[in-house]
């Protein structure tokens, strides 16, 4: 059996709740976030492979508008049995870009196998105006976990 | 290893590696509905009052242009949509005056696809273009955003005057496609 990182996307789907204009010549606020842990995900890095990151990217599904900028945040660690272990970086927002892979955050395993479960992430929206055509819009973020 | 034992091995192995796995999504969902929404700052009347002449002969003193008013809007159009308008008409006409607008081009915070004025417009009981061309835009709001508005009176026809007081005439605005 080849042993290999694995990361395992939990939470919810994210259902932007924008609230209407209600005075003339107003814009939308622009920018929404999520709930702090609108999505959990579980990363594992075996051992023998030391470390490993997370990345993202974004694609319209099916539909969607570049003016719409997404961006993700880890806000903790979640859980892990290995105290020797570290889980760093983007506690920041990042902005995902559409179809190329973004780092998020990075795990290193150190003389143990690197397991941390639920951690938070947060989605933040911006860009939302009038000035773009009135529909629904909708994509997927996708993670992936790799070699540094 | 026999051959059963080594089939079953390698179907555990494929097992493992089918499970493992190294990606995954969640969606994110917004809906941005139309939008028309249009009104003029600050609220309340003007005034514009002919003052009477003190020589014989004389005409009419006409009252300088009001411009204290704004018009706002917010437009959000579907992709491929019309264009908004707005226009304007007044519930009643002055015998022996026109009532005259004109609206200026969009300054303050807005952005967008902003409309586009019309020339100076006569107002009459049916509705004129005052701004066309509104996309998807907003002016921001209140006084010193969107466009100015400049609203006279003059004399249409001598013949047609009549004495009166307090005339109140209503000017009518509506944003349309």
């Amino acid at each position: 059996m080849e042993a290999q990182r694995t990361l395992t996307v939990g939470g919810t789907n994210w259902v932007v709740s924008v609230p209407p204009i209600t005075e003339a010549g107003n814009n939308y606020s622009g920018t929404y976030e999520s709930a702090a842990n609108e999505i959990l995900l579980t990363a594992t890095i075996p051992l023998l492979l030391g470390t490993g990151k997370v990345s993202m990217h974004y694609e319209a599904n099916p539909a969607w508008n570049p003016g719409l900028i997404l961006s993700a945040r880890r806000t903790g660690n979640g859980t892990s049995p290995c105290t020797t272990c570290t889980i760093t970086g983007g506690t920041t927002y990042t902005t995902i870009p559409l179809t190329t892979d973004v780092e998020l955050f990075r795990i290193t395993a150190v003389l143990a196998l690197a397991s941390y479960t639920n951690i938070p992430i947060q989605l933040q929206l911006s860009g939302v105006s009038v000035t773009i055509p009135a529909a629904t819009y909708s994509s997927r973020i996708v993670f992936t976990i790799s070699a540094l | 290893m026999n051959s059963a034992r080594l089939i079953a091995l390698t179907g555990l192995c494929l097992a493992c590696r089918l499970v493992s796995q190294t990606t995954g999504n969640r969606t994110v969902t917004l809906t941005l509905p139309v939008v028309t929404l249009m009104d003029v700052e600050p609220a309340g009347t003007i005034s514009l009052n002919y003052a009477a002449p003190s020589e014989a002969g004389n005409a009419l003193t006409v009252p300088p242009a009001n411009t204290t008013k704004w018009i706002n809007y917010t437009s959000a159009i579907l992709p491929g949509g019309a264009t908004r308008r707005i226009t304007a008409s007044i519930n009643q006409l002055i015998p022996g005056t026109d009532i005259r607008i004109q609206a200026a081009a969009a300054s303050g915070s807005g952005g967008g696809t902003l409309g586009v004025p019309s020339g100076p417009v006569i107002l009459t009981t049916a509705a004129q273009t005052l701004i066309s061309g509104i996309g998807g835009a907003f002016t921001g709001n209140g006084a010193n955003n969107g466009h100015r508005l400049t609203i006279s009176i003059a004399v249409s026809t001598y013949a047609n005057f009549t004495a009166r007081t307090n005339t109140p005439v209503v000017i009518v605005y509506t944003i349309t496609e």
